[in-house]
């Protein structure tokens, strides 16, 4: 508990400092702000009013102050294409992501775990090859790359899928499975190295001995010792799950947050992009903390130990 | 064992989940409008490919409108141009000529002056929430235009007397009023003019004239144009949900005074990815398919084919490409210079690989179509290469050790469309071919606006639309101040021409205007080549089996009237 | 340097996490004889870089050569891979191409190792707030999703292939501080290390002529896998426009450039494509396979 807690606090440095980072990095913009929003058929006096207008010619130390008050209220300010507020919008767009990267991460866990068994029991043979072949597919290629063709061959050609996604589960298949397949295919990699290392262990060896089937010491012994590996990088890839939700959200129309990433860089909409990065990191993080926390309750050495 | 994991796994990410949104939510409160969630909450179920209702037209976007408030944007015209009504509307008509048609006007009668313009309004004409459309609705959105500190398109009405205290007085008030601007009663307006403006009823059909409802822009405050429910206008559609980056609902408008549409529902989705977008065609998921988002190959292969044959529509646009470069360069201020890079352009190979030859390669600055448009100043520009090297020779300019004879850089905005930033490689590619050392730098869209708003860009390819028709829209635009100049010509500097220009804006007589225009797009094209034009190209729909026929908006934006689009049997 | 004190005496903690104590070469030239795999992933590499060095010298047209009339055209004789939407040979623009994705891929990978190397040796030897500060900042750059940190790199300093380096190299230096000081922390109070202080040798001394060497195994394994990591995120931020930009080419924007006529002309997208899978696959095999040589212990981390 103790333990938990330390690590919880831990994270709060870490936290601050992705705010002034990010806050920092976006000031040092090139280019007009004001001159974007209004498009080609403006001339430089309007301009130059709605800078004013929009409290942008106030000198930088006075903008950030104002911005740490109003994250202090969870107020994440608004945002400069839409006039709404940045924290509505994040609400409205972050269901679409959860959903999306809660599937493709289960997807990831079940496609990824069962090829690694699988893989590791048929060592070598065309089986093994064949999950081994697609995991080296996913890890491969690039997110938008694996959307693209399943989407021209699951959804239009075979018509198995929708094509966008609603925001429905089944719609949301699709590109969980675009957005899983990379990590899959590491863990399908990983599960079966461990598991081929870990079958070779001595106390395999007894367990066999004492007459258990060899699925049942796969299940009860060394998938226990070979998930410790694959659960560290399942909290590594929570973060590289949620750049791919960028991209995957982008083909197949889910307005999640990292569409809203995406139309503020087209749009330089600055606190619509602030807010999305800082809260996507707020994610990260909290999902390392419960990794850790998974982590220590499977690993009895560490809780032991510690 | 395993089960065990994926409970824990479970609950651990639905506490973080409730964390996230218990986190965030506390500010909830504060903010005022919930708009948007609610209409999430709707638009979830209702939007997307799997429930299409039989009787929406389906169209899908690239990119979410930014606001509904078209004081406020010079892009995001489609939803007020069928939500709200106009004065007037410019009708499109089949040869390609467009006409001023009365819309909420019934009739108007202009001062012998020219100077005042007394309108009759329809009496029937009613809002979505069953109010009025009055006068004062008329003057209200006229004066609010002017006023408001943050309006981009005060261009529109400021011939109007009194615009110009308007613009320049800080801050706005609902109780603002306008010299020009009279209301009589309910149905009579009177609109002064400070000088005579052949133009000013064209610009009073474009979107910028929208009428919007004095009452529901009060009560909508600072959420005007972000709060979809405050968007009440006369027009024959109402939002009924809009979701950002996912979609908009419209449905029939019950007070709507004109006839009714075919379509009482539309669909708009936000499809990022074109490639999708031409998915969804095919699959039937979609209506209406603007082929400006493919490439003409894909058009060529996909959509004129058979299948397609009558499905295809083609509209021109009043507008043109062209490319501008900067007097204030070394090289580039030499007239030898700029006639060498007008000659070495292959503009007929750049409409036929670019574009599938879908368009026309104007010689001036107008486009065919627009008013002033005349055959007179076409036909003198050809591609010839060897002469424009041989220009760059006369002129006294030999090559470097690198084969060259200068340097220079066009600047290009990464927000151009794919097809732009082709035709850009390829006029790069062709000015090396005749020695100029040419290079393209890239810039995001800010970058590039603020380069090019001060002139310091050396040369830039770009598109000029028309927002109304007449060519004083393009002429004026780019060559008509010093302002102007600097940002759009790049820094052209013929004041005598700018003079001009200025003084046929008053010129009553519309014969003597317009032969005025054509001598100034001949010296300027022709004999300064202070401008290099390119080619204007045909756009290109595609319409599902559902749809009969549609009309492009005349302006030649993807915009639209749902109201126009033809149900098929 | 000493040959000698580039690796642990075998009494150190470090030399049984390190296997036997051959040098590099031999436990390279074992991973070939036993890893057929990974020999075969380096030589592909290494011809792909020779390819991309001699690119003027191999490509059968100009870089950006246009030919407007057989734009789109399919695999033949004269265009092996086809031609593109503005009538230049693929293969052509595959070769250099390759230029831009390798340098992507490596020149990043190598600040990243620089900077990590640099900061991982300081926050584990100096320890205190040195080391606080600086793994709280590379636990910031960690915890940042790494396509949205180059995101905001690229909104800020606009999209080139300059600022594509320094977002590449922001993602990546944290996890080699990582590496790099968890070394440093184990092999300061080595017994070695203890020794050389104790005749005075000065910390920056200690710091990169007697810990960092022994980095070295594990700093060639992350370095390898760095690189398929950045060749992916140069790809995906192509995709989102704001990567390399037209008219330079690079596999990634070949790829986004392509994706359009995917339906139409296939093996316009097929070969960038490949290109990728090919190259990031080589990597993480030869990446694999070092580890499994160089440095074991790191596999179970």
């Amino acid at each position: 508990m103790k333990q938990t807690l330390k690590r919880i606090l831990g994270s709060i440095p870490v936290l601050i400092g992705v705010i002034l980072l990010i806050f920092l990095m976006l000031r040092i913009i090139p280019g007009d702000a004001v001159a974007v929003l209004l498009g080609d058929h403006v001339s430089q006096d309007t301009i130059d009013r709605l800078t004013a207008a929009m409290g942008l010619d106030k000198p930088m130390w006075q903008q950030f102050i104002n911005y740490i008050v109003g994250l202090l209220q969870g107020d994440f300010g608004i945002s400069y294409t839409y006039g709404t507020s940045v924290s509505e919008m994040i609400l409205t767009a972050f269901p679409y992501t959860v959903k999306l990267t809660l599937m493709a991460i289960v997807f990831a866990w079940v496609i990824g775990l069962v090829s690694g068994i699988v893989s590791a029991i048929n060592q070598n043979n065309l089986l093994d090859r064949l999950f081994m072949g697609l995991s080296l597919m996913g890890v491969s290629m690039p997110v938008f790359m694996t959307a693209l063709f399943l989407q021209y061959i699951l959804a239009f050609r075979l018509g198995w899928f929708s094509l966008t996604s609603d925001g429905s589960i089944p719609s949301m298949i699709l590109p969980a499975i675009a957005l899983g397949w990379n990590s899959a295919g590491s863990i399908a990699r990983m599960t079966r190295s461990s598991l081929i290392e870990v079958m070779q262990a001595d106390y395999i060896d007894i367990a066999k001995s004492t007459g258990l089937s060899n699925r049942a010491v796969i299940v009860g012994h060394a998938l226990k010792n070979a998930m410790l590996p694959v659960i560290t990088m399942m909290a590594l890839q929570l973060s590289s799950m949620l750049s791919g939700a960028v991209i995957t959200e982008s083909i197949f129309a889910i307005p999640g947050i990292g569409r809203l990433a995406t139309t503020a860089i087209s749009n330089r909409d600055m606190p619509v992009l602030q807010g999305t990065v800082i809260f996507t990191t707020i994610i990260v993080i909290a999902g390392n903390l419960l990794a850790d926390l998974l982590y220590s309750v499977l690993d009895p050495r560490i809780r032991k130990g510690k | 064992m395993k089960r065990f994991l994926s409970l824990l796994l479970c609950s651990a990410l639905a506490v973080s989940l409730l964390a996230a949104c218990g986190g965030s939510s506390s500010q909830e409160g504060s903010s005022e409008s919930t708009a948007t969630e609610t209409s999430a909450a709707e638009t979830s179920t209702g939007s997307g490919s799997t429930s299409t209702s039989d009787d929406a037209l389906q169209v899908a976007w690239t990119n979410d409108v930014e606001t509904l408030d078209v004081h406020l944007t010079t892009n995001d015209y489609e939803i007020p141009l069928n939500v709200y009504d106009r004065l007037f509307e410019i009708q499109l008509n089949d040869d390609g000529s467009t006409e001023l048609v009365n819309s909420v006007c019934e009739d108007y009668i202009v001062s012998d002056d020219g100077l005042t313009y007394s309108f009759t309004l329809r009496n029937d004409v009613y809002f979505s929430d069953g109010t009025q459309l009055t006068a004062d609705d008329v003057a209200f959105s006229l004066i609010r235009l002017l006023a408001l500190d943050t309006s981009v398109q005060t261009d529109f009405a400021a011939c109007i007397l009194g615009a110009d205290t308007l613009i320049e007085t800080e801050g706005y008030s609902y109780n603002d009023t306008c010299e020009g601007i009279e209301v009589v009663d309910t149905t009579h307006i009177n609109i002064t003019l400070a000088y005579a403006f052949a133009g000013f009823l064209y610009e009073l059909a474009t979107p910028a004239g929208c009428i919007y409802s004095q009452a529901a822009v009060e009560a909508a405050g600072d959420s005007f144009g972000t709060d979809y429910t405050y968007a009440i206008g006369s027009g024959p559609y109402v939002i009924t949900s809009w979701t950002r980056e996912s979609g908009m609902t419209l449905a029939l408008n019950e007070y709507y005074w004109g006839e009714t549409p075919d379509f009482t529902e539309v669909n708009i989705q936000i499809i990022p990815d074109s490639s999708t977008l031409s998915m969804m065609f095919q699959n039937g998921e979609i209506d209406i398919l603007d082929c400006d988002l493919l490439d003409s190959a894909v058009v060529s292969a996909t959509y004129k084919t058979d299948a397609y044959a009558d499905k295809l529509v083609t509209a021109n646009r009043l507008g043109t490409s062209y490319m501008a470069l900067n007097e204030n360069d070394e090289n580039l201020s030499n007239v030898s210079v700029r006639k060498a890079i007008q000659m070495a352009i292959d503009r007929e190979s750049i409409l036929a690989s670019i574009f599938d030859g879908d368009g026309t390669i104007p010689d001036g600055i107008y486009p065919e179509g627009l008013i002033g448009y005349t055959e007179d100043n076409q036909g003198w520009l050809e591609y010839d290469p060897e002469a424009a090297e041989q220009l760059l020779i006369d002129a006294g300019y030999t090559k470097d050790s690198n084969g060259y004879y200068f340097s220079m850089v066009i600047a290009n905005d990464n927000d151009n469309s794919t097809s732009r930033q082709n035709v850009i490689q390829i006029i790069a590619e062709e000015l090396q071919a005749i020695g100029i050392n040419c290079t393209i730098e890239n810039y995001d869209h800010a970058t590039w606006l603020d380069m090019r708003n001060a002139g310091e860009i050396t040369a830039y390819v770009s598109t000029w639309t028309a927002d109304y028709n007449d060519p004083d829209n393009f002429i004026y635009t780019f060559f008509g101040t010093e302002a102007n100049t600097l940002a759009r010509s790049l820094n052209y500097s013929n004041t005598e021409v700018m003079e001009r220009i200025q003084a046929a804006r008053a010129i009553v007589d519309d014969e003597e205007r317009l032969a005025e225009y054509a001598a100034l797009e001949y010296q300027i094209v022709a004999e300064e080549a202070a401008w290099v034009p390119l080619y204007s190209n045909s756009h290109l729909f595609v319409l599902s089996e559902r749809v009969e026929s549609f009309v492009p908006h005349w302006a030649g934006y993807s915009d639209f009237y749902f109201a126009t689009v033809e149900r098929a049997d | 340097m000493d040959e000698n004190l580039t690796y642990l005496p075998d009494s150190s903690d470090l030399a049984s996490q390190l296997g036997e104590k051959d040098g590099i070469k031999e436990k390279l030239l074992r991973m070939c004889r036993q890893n057929k795999l990974a020999a075969a992933s380096a030589i592909i590499i290494f011809i792909i870089i020779l390819m991309a060095v001699l690119a003027p010298v191999i490509a059968p047209y100009g870089e950006s050569e246009q030919d407007l009339l057989n734009r789109l055209q399919g695999p033949s004789v004269a265009h092996w891979f086809g031609t593109d939407e503005l009538g230049r040979d693929v293969f052509t623009r595959i070769l250099y191409g390759a230029r831009v994705s390798l340098t992507i891929g490596i020149l990043p990978s190598i600040i990243a190792l620089v900077v990590g190397v640099t900061l991982g040796l300081l926050a584990g030897y100096m320890g205190g707030w040195v080391d606080y500060l600086i793994m709280r900042v590379a636990d910031v750059m960690l915890s940042i999703p790494s396509l949205l940190l180059a995101m905001v790199v690229m909104y800020t300093l606009g999209s080139s292939t300059m600022t594509l380096f320094i977002a590449l190299s922001m993602v990546n230096w944290a996890s080699v501080a990582r590496v790099v000081r968890s070394h440093t922390l184990s092999l300061k109070e080595s017994e070695y290390v203890e020794a050389a202080r104790s005749i005075g040798v000065s910390k920056w001394s200690i710091m990169f002529r007697h810990i960092m060497p022994n980095c070295i195994p594990s700093l060639i394994v992350l370095f390898t896998l760095n690189i398929p990591s950045a060749i992916l995120s140069e790809s995906s931020l192509s995709f989102l426009g704001i990567g390399v930009q037209p008219p330079q080419a690079s596999w990634g924007l070949m790829v986004n450039q392509a994706k359009e006529f995917l339906f139409t002309t296939p093996w316009l997208c097929l070969a960038p494509c490949l290109s990728i899978m090919v190259v990031v696959l080589a990597f993480n095999f030869l990446g694999d396979g070092l580890r499994d040589v160089l440095d074991p212990y790191m596999k179970t981390q």
